[in-house]
């Protein structure tokens, strides 16, 4: 296949938009490609394709949303066709609805965020249902008691095997750590007020489960960073708390060419005030902090009016939001791993506390020096779903939008935050960073995000040309284009043409297999032998996901030997 | 006044889904337009002359001033005036399932008895049952949190289950009994039965609720005092007190056992 | 040859840690199931061959006939019903859902006549809940409602709730209270500390009034609630308040007496407010080893955990109207599938009478009274015996179910899809 023509960006290649062609053969860009097949990109804008790097897309907290909302499920609702099966849902779609959608927008790869071990087999069979895009999902270990254990213990080399372990045991891509301590505080209804609060019954802290946590992953040298929820999440001043965790691991070097640490979503911890009622941004703050330190990374959590549904590993940050708004609430303790909830909410723009949510999420992203630390995401379903991403971009590009938008926010919105002030109006290649390369780099996956030689054969096609409309002036053409691909092409198969899925392949899953010394193993293999015989609900042989699960993998080897 | 009258040509088992049926939806087309509108007998989709007669004027006119008769067993036929604005619907017979769904405008006129799900989500408009209703009357759908908003449902006979579920506006009056759990949820609106109720306003926050007849009332209700409405005595009650609502439940007659 | 940590196809307790031992293909010994779980491993009568019914009888007759006959009905039929699905994997149930889109049928499951009003409640509220071994590890305190164990998850009480032992419980029941509520003194409820008798169909006032203590607004609550006295139940909320971990465990006592999806709504609600002061889980004791599991894939592929309407094309949900005994009891039905399930014992009478009406399909390993109503007879392999595949159990948690003998039987799987790949076909010749 050849894309002739288009006006390509592809900034892990320095491509900044030249017109030129791309080649795919047998689902990877070439050189030069043989087949006669031919795609007219002339006067188009053409990137890799999109890479969601942190999206609620797939298992348990999923599927509860699903269930305990048949109000959103009737919302989005498509019939299905000869090819299709059917769409539901708006904040919780079903599947197919997910991997379309995605798919229409250009995107060709999404990581579900948070998966618990012992959970990750249900997380597994959903991915498989997902069409098109390929995915992987990030393994939860912040509360696992394996881990808190080997922290309070210092033996860095044990939580190391069992990281690897764990990954193994859930097919996972990478470390995700949620609210640390935190979650193993609420099995009795309690919680971790910072990163220095002990946790109950276990005695270590959180700043020491982050720390040993990095250096577990560095040791590892996992392709992806620790991804960090931070404590505090969602709290008003909870940026001090970003920050002292930030300062407490300047220290650790990664051991790869990636960021450090991950902090995700970080809208929700980039707040000030002692309350709601003072309640402010510090973007500033934290984006200022970040110019100063370039390795970390983040991710915006872009907040979207309207309907969405929140749902994470912090469980108690759940409750309080149930108990706020009166609102919907399950949560699903998980037995030596980890907790979460998921309350559905809807964000309003006459709401003084969303509307400067929403300012702080452009905010990070606006003064936030380097694209490359500062990825976009909604945090989908949790700042609302991803289906808005053009909204985001539209609004990274065009101050105009900015501040149309900010006319119908309550007027707090510009008081309480630095947006009104801030001129920076994104370009294309910034745009590709944030959404594609940005992205692929962060979670260390080296045939995405780009169309060089070997890269994955995924290619965007938008029917803009960034020669001629001027995103500034013309965001409304520039949301509608990104809202429906003129092509999507996945591993050089057409997949989307003009906004509707034509074909529907099945995409891979991602995930890590790291190795590490046999001794090391056999102790975490000793440990745990016990803790099924005394404390999990089932049998250590049935525990792991089997391969029947992962019919498609496209496993990532790392470790210490 | 445009006039369509429309009679089923044979006896249904299967249920119709007929959200065409409505003076939104007819005004503008003819009769021969009218028959091919789309309708589905279960599985199957079929264009409404496949399953009714239908006849009346010919020429378009406003959706205000337009009138369609259903004639004949309509129990089967569901989502009749489904999101109507304007105009009025009467049914001679019985009618299915989500008859004047979200309407927001318009009357539906129905000589027979109604549906479960009638009203369900309305916002304006008004429907008149001669029999009974079926459950849910005015109330919602499956986890939202509000149900009717605004309009008028009187239904002279009796309601079923759930009646005004999630109530938030417009005024439900019902001649004889409710089942259990009328005006479950409330959030505003008013109902008023004729005749008895089980636990009526649980979890109520606001609106009123009025018993003519004998109700079982929950402990979490807490009784005020005694009014005269309309020449009745009515016990006053506050609820519900397990979410600090707000609601108001009159009972003329409160039942042994409850509190 | 002994197998290992086999998982039990019974009731939704879903135990793993079954020893079979199995010599010459036959399983000939169980260790650690309980009764009920131990009889269904070892087997009993099976259907010995495929059936369709000519002039009232059924006749043996070859798997692609009744393929044939199955594919005919479902492809013939205006609104076709699909139900079951709890007795088996849940690979089965995804073809069942694409089966359905296929012939634009109505998908339901058992839930309906156990806890689909539980879901409902959950659409309601949302659910605070867990995996079991949190139950296993932290709770000091148990409720049992309209739940009794003893008879029907008989090792739930040792393997997850009040006699199991954790990291926080190594006392197991003595470290423990337990708390009955029902309609009658259960074997559950002569093992409680505490049982309160209920009348049936008052628990939404019981749960309120509790609702009300739990507050701080007892003073305001009547002295008997129900028949209960406030007493008892001013002991019972102080029993919660002290819990450091409690749960409740609610069986179909409180989902199938008066007040049906309101009860659990109303309980649901007072584990909410009961976090406000302590740690409170709530789960359902669902009944079939994998009636959870179509609930989650239902709504992973249709985005509803039941009761499916998918005529149009499009899902709709919407139980009250497109449930299995809603369709029935309305006589809207035209043929019906079931798939490892049994109806005609489970279903209420009138429903019943309206599958005698209809075309009925049945695919299961077991004959039981739905064979006599059905036309269309398919004997399979037993899941989790003869036949691999997931399963989801009561709390949400998803285990690989094993393959132990093999009985040279199609699986369910395999049947659905044989049955869908005719449907397909018809609908390309037509």
């Amino acid at each position: 296949m050849i894309i002739e023509g288009g006006i390509v960006y592809d900034p892990i290649n320095g491509v900044l938009g030249e017109e030129m062609d791309v080649s795919i053969e047998d689902g990877r860009v070439v050189e030069e490609s043989r087949d006669g097949e031919k795609i007219d990109a002339r006067g188009m804008l053409v990137l890799p394709g999109g890479v969601d790097a942190h999206a609620h897309i797939a298992g348990a907290k999923v599927n509860t949303g699903r269930i305990m909302r048949p109000e959103d499920g009737r919302r989005g609702t498509e019939a299905r066709t000869k090819l299709l099966r059917p769409s539901t849902g708006y904040t919780v779609p079903n599947c197919y609805a997910i991997g379309y959608r995605y798919a229409r927008l250009g995107y060709t790869c999404a990581f579900e965020a948070a998966t618990p071990i012992l959970e990750a087999r249900h997380t597994h069979e959903e991915l498989e249902e997902i069409p098109i895009v390929d995915k992987g999902a990030l393994t939860l270990f912040g509360n696992n008691w394996e881990v808190l254990e080997c922290v309070r213990d210092g033996d860095l080399e044990k939580l190391a095997a069992f990281v690897a372990w764990g990954l193994r045991a859930s097919r996972g891509y990478g470390v995700k750590v949620v609210n640390p301590g935190g979650g193993e505080a609420w099995g009795f209804g309690g919680n971790v007020k910072g990163i220095d609060d002990p946790v109950p019954n276990f005695g270590v802290t959180a700043r020491e489960i982050i720390r040993y946590l990095m250096r577990a992953n560095e040791a590892l040298r996992l392709p992806h960073s620790v991804h960090l929820h931070t404590n505090n999440l969602g709290k008003p001043g909870n940026y001090e708390t970003t920050l002292a965790t930030l300062r407490a691991v300047e220290d650790i070097a990664s051991s790869r060419d990636r960021q450090v640490l991950h902090v995700t979503h970080m809208q929700f911890s980039a707040y000030g005030g002692t309350g709601w009622r003072d309640f402010e941004s510090k973007a500033p703050e934290i984006s200022d902090y970040f110019n100063k330190h370039d390795q970390f990374t983040m991710d915006m959590g872009q907040l979207i009016f309207g309907s969405a549904t929140t749902m994470t590993a912090d469980a108690p940050l759940e409750y309080g939001n149930a108990r706020l708004l009166k609102a919907k609430w399950s949560n699903h303790d998980i037995e030596l791993e980890e907790s979460s909830g998921v309350v559905p909410l809807v964000y309003g723009r006459k709401n003084p506390i969303n509307a400067i949510q929403w300012a702080i999420g452009l905010e990070l992203a606006l003064l936030t020096e380097d694209p490359w630390q500062m990825i976009m995401t909604t945090d989908h379903p949790n700042g609302g779903p991803f289906v808005n991403y053009p909204e985001v971009v539209a609004l990274l590009m065009s101050r105009s939008k900015r501040e149309k938008e900010l006319a119908t926010l309550h007027d707090l919105a510009s008081k309480r935050s630095s947006l009104p002030s801030i001129e920076r109006e994104m370009d294309w290649n910034e745009v590709a960073i944030v959404t594609r390369a940005g992205p692929a780099r962060i979670l260390g996956l080296a045939e995405k995000g780009h169309l060089g030689v070997g890269a994955d054969g995924d290619v965007s096609i938008y029917d803009v040309n960034p020669e001629k409309v001027d995103p500034s002036k013309e965001h409304e053409e520039v949301k509608a284009a990104l809202a429906g691909a003129k092509y999507t092409i996945k591993g050089g198969e057409v997949v989307v043409r003009d906004g509707e899925v034509v074909a529907v392949p099945q995409g891979r899953t991602y995930w890590v297999d790291a190795s590490v010394p046999e001794d090391a193993e056999a102790r975490v293999k000793a440990d745990l032998v016990e803790k099924f015989a005394k404390y999990y609900s089932i049998q250590m042989s049935n525990y792991m996901v089997q391969d029947a699960y992962v019919t498609r993998p496209r496993v990532i080897r790392a470790g210490v030997i | 006044m445009k006039k369509v009258i429309i009679k089923p040509l044979r006896e249904f088992w299967v249920p119709v889904e007929a959200e065409r049926i409505s003076p939104d939806i007819f005004a503008p087309l003819s009769i021969e337009e009218i028959r091919r509108l789309e309708v589905w007998e279960g599985n199957r989709k079929v264009t409404l002359s496949d399953l009714f007669m239908i006849s009346g004027d010919d020429e378009p006119a406003p959706p205000g001033d337009n009138e369609i008769v259903l004639s004949g067993d309509f129990s089967r036929v569901k989502r009749i005036g489904e999101k109507m604005t304007s105009g009025t619907i009467v049914i001679k017979g019985d009618v299915g399932m989500h008859a004047g769904n979200g309407m927001s405008g318009g009357e539906i006129l129905i000589d027979g008895n109604a549906g479960d799900w009638l009203g369900r989500e309305m916002q304006g408009g008004k429907i008149t049952v001669s029999g009974d209703a079926g459950e849910y009357v005015g109330a919602g759908y499956r986890g939202e949190s509000c149900g009717m908003r605004g309009g008028e449902i009187l239904v002279e006979g009796s309601a079923g289950d759930y009646l005004g579920e999630h109530l938030c506006g417009g005024t439900i009056t019902v001649g004889g009994d409710a089942g259990d759990f009328p005006g479950i949820g409330n959030r505003g609106g008013a109902i008023v039965i004729g005749g008895n109720a089980h636990l009526p306003g649980a979890e109520m926050a606001s609106g009123t609720i009025t018993v003519r007849g004998r109700a079982r009332v929950l402990p979490s209700f807490q009784r005020l005092e005694t009014v005269e409405i309309d020449g009745i005595r009515f016990d006053k009650f506050l609820g519900d007190l397990v979410d600090d609502g707000k609601g108001e439940l009159f009972a003329a007659s409160v039942e042994d056992g409850g509190r | 040859m002994i197998i290992e940590d086999v998982l039990c196809p019974f009731c939704g307790c879903l135990c793993d840690d079954i020893k079979v031992e199995v010599e010459e293909g036959k399983v000939v010994g169980v260790k650690r199931a309980c009764r009920l779980g131990s009889s269904k491993i070892r087997g009993h009568e099976r259907i010995r061959a495929p059936m369709v019914r000519r002039d009232g009888e059924l006749f043996e007759t070859t798997y692609d006939e009744a393929y044939d006959r199955a594919a005919r009905i479902l492809k013939g039929a205006k609104r076709p019903l699909l139900y079951g699905w709890c007795s088996t994997v849940c690979e089965t149930a995804k073809k069942g859902i694409l089966l359905a889109e296929e012939v634009g049928g109505v998908i339901d499951s058992t839930a309906t006549v156990c806890h689909g009003p539980s879901i409902i409640g959950i659409e309601e509220k949302g659910l605070s809940g867990s995996t079991l071994g949190q139950v296993k590890n932290r709770a000091d305190l148990i409720i049992f409602w309209g739940a009794n164990p003893a008879e029907a998850h008989p090792r739930h009480t040792m393997r997850y709730s009040s006699n199991s032992t954790g990291m926080f419980t190594p006392e197991g029941r003595r470290g423990r209270k337990v708390i009955v509520v029902d309609v009658r003194k259960t074997r559950t409820a002569k093992n409680a500390d505490k049982f309160i008798l209920i009348r049936p169909g008052t628990d939404y006032e019981v749960i309120s009034a509790l609702r009300m203590i739990v507050k701080g607004k007892g003073d305001l609550i009547p002295e008997t609630v129900a028949g209960v006295n406030k007493a008892d139940l001013e002991e019972a909320a102080g029993m919660m308040k002290a819990a450091k971990f409690g749960s409740i465990l609610f069986g179909l006592g409180m989902t199938h007496s008066r007040g049906r999806y309101k009860n659990v709504d109303n309980a649901l609600s007072l584990v909410a407010d009961l976090n406000g002061f302590t740690k409170f889980v709530v789960m359902a004791m669902r009944g079939h080893y994998n009636v959870a599991g179509f609930g989650q894939v239902c709504a992973w592929e249709t985005g509803y955990p039941m009761a499916v309407d998918l005529s149009r094309g499009a899902p709709y949900f919407n139980p009250g109207e497109t449930a299995a005994c809603d369709l029935l009891g309305r006589r809207e039905a035209d043929a019906m599938m079931v798939v490892a399930a049994d109806p005609a014992s489970n279903f209420p009478r009138e429903t019943v009478e309206a599958m005698a009406e209809i075309p009925v399909i049945q695919v299961d390993p077991f004959p039981n009274p739905t064979t006599f109503l059905a036309d269309v007879v398919i004997p399979t392999a037993v899941c989790g015996i003869e036949a691999e595949g997931t399963a989801y159990r009561m709390d949400g948690l998803s285990l690989r179910m094993k393959k132990v003998i093999d009985s040279g039987l199609p699986t369910d799987e395999e049947v659905v899809e044989n049955i869908l790949d005719r449907v397909r076909r018809l609908a390309d010749d037509n």
